[in-house]
């Protein structure tokens, strides 16, 4: 079975270092690149880290019209082509939890990868509130 | 199986061109009219390469790499005299065409062509009629543009030159465009491209706008995306969701995960 990549929510402490490690891990252009992960303050000392939830029928899928979007079927994620995909920004408008983000500074769509089977947020969580197991 | 490049051996796959993989192996070949999202064309002209193999009893080609298929232990060189001087040739029509792309110009000067030896042409727009935006909005299922006239008359156009009904403002043509000749302009939430004007969807809690009413509305019809998906933008779509978990999780965890760590 592939791994899952659990969230507990009520373990974050909104110390935001996994925006850091996405950011620091996806450079694009020799720059950070824009985080894929983001705790949401929900309430007082209450953070829900919000990233994509590789859902099992992805409207972001459907919504592709170039084929860019796809189940990456050995590691379980949804995976975008960025050679293929062409901006049109129909999946940032057609998920319904808002996971496919622009990357304004580079003109470019990105979504979570899951850093192709090693998630780095994970890794670097230091409360256990992100964990791929 | 494999494929030499300059000399390499390198991976292929079967049914690939030889131009992806180039582009995979980050050779460097100029290529203008190919992009991953359509066929490839075969328009621009620019990643020629000399081709041969070993049965072929010492016959060379020159071809386009972005139409010429692999096959195993094929023999490819992407910078020999020829290849350039091809290129060199490729980029001096280029520059006649669109003296004032920068793109071109760009490319040309990285070819040692900084005028064009020919006549530029007057009036000149960006447009190398590669036809990438009318094949990606054939692929996008819209066929809004297309090619139209002969010859020197020949242009990207619009049915009748009139603002075409089948566009739905999504701009791919726009975005795929490798000299960024394609206009288009928001304003508010209007936009227009083509000569016609679109009506952005609107967040309805922020008022961020993403696509036309138009593309949201094909995608709702023919894709099978609810249509509330689009009511609201990806910003508050987000906190949403975090709101919504906020329901479901057992906050106590955080306690009981505390107190582990005191004791």
């Amino acid at each position: 079975m592939t791994k899952r990549f659990l969230i507990r929510p009520a373990l974050c402490i909104g110390c935001r270092t996994c925006e850091l490690a996405c950011s620091l891990t996806h450079q694009e252009n020799k720059k950070p690149g824009r985080s894929r992960i983001y705790p949401i303050a929900v309430g007082r000392e209450q953070w829900v880290p919000i990233a994509c939830l590789q859902c099992d029928d992805p409207a972001c899928v459907k919504s592709c019209l170039v084929d860019a979007l796809r189940l990456n079927e050995e590691l379980g994620y949804i995976e975008l082509l960025q050679e293929r995909c062409i901006k049109c920004r129909a999946c940032v408008a057609a998920c319904p939890f808002g996971c496919s983000l622009i990357d304004e500074e580079q003109e470019i769509i990105v979504k979570c990868d899951l850093c192709e089977g090693n998630p780095a947020c994970a890794r670097f969580c230091p409360t256990k509130a992100l964990e791929y197991k | 199986m494999k494929i030499q490049i300059n000399g390499r051996w390198y991976e292929a796959r079967e049914g690939e061109m030889v131009l992806d993989v180039l582009r995979r192996e980050g050779i460097d070949v100029p290529a203008l009219c190919a992009h991953e999202a359509v066929e490839p064309y075969g328009a621009c002209r620019l990643c020629m390469v000399e081709i041969t193999h070993e049965d072929w009893g010492g016959w060379k080609g020159n071809v386009t790499s972005c139409l010429y298929p692999v096959e195993d232990k094929l023999i490819v060189q992407t910078h020999t005299e020829d290849i350039i001087e091809l290129r060199k040739t490729v980029l001096n029509l280029l520059l006649a065409r669109c003296p004032n792309s920068p793109e071109i110009q760009k490319l040309a000067s990285e070819y040692g062509i900084d005028t064009t030896s020919f006549v530029p042409r007057e009036d000149a727009d960006n447009c190398i009629m590669c036809g990438l935006c009318t094949r990606v909005c054939t692929q996008m299922g819209f066929n809004a543009i297309s090619v139209a006239g002969r010859g020197y008359g020949r242009e990207i156009a619009t049915p009748l030159k009139e603002a075409p009904p089948d566009c739905v403002g999504c701009l791919a043509c726009v975005k795929i465009c490798p000299t960024h000749h394609i206009q288009y302009e928001d304003i508010g939430t209007t936009r227009e491209i083509w000569g016609r004007q679109f009506e952005l969807v609107k967040c309805k809690q922020c008022g961020k706008a993403l696509i036309t009413r138009e593309f949201a509305d094909y995608l709702i019809e023919n894709r099978d995306i609810p249509a509330d998906y689009f009511d609201i933008c990806d910003d508050c779509k987000r906190s949403g969701t975090a709101r919504d978990f906020k329901k479901l999780v057992h906050w106590e965890e955080k306690e009981e995960a505390e107190e582990e760590v005191s004791a």
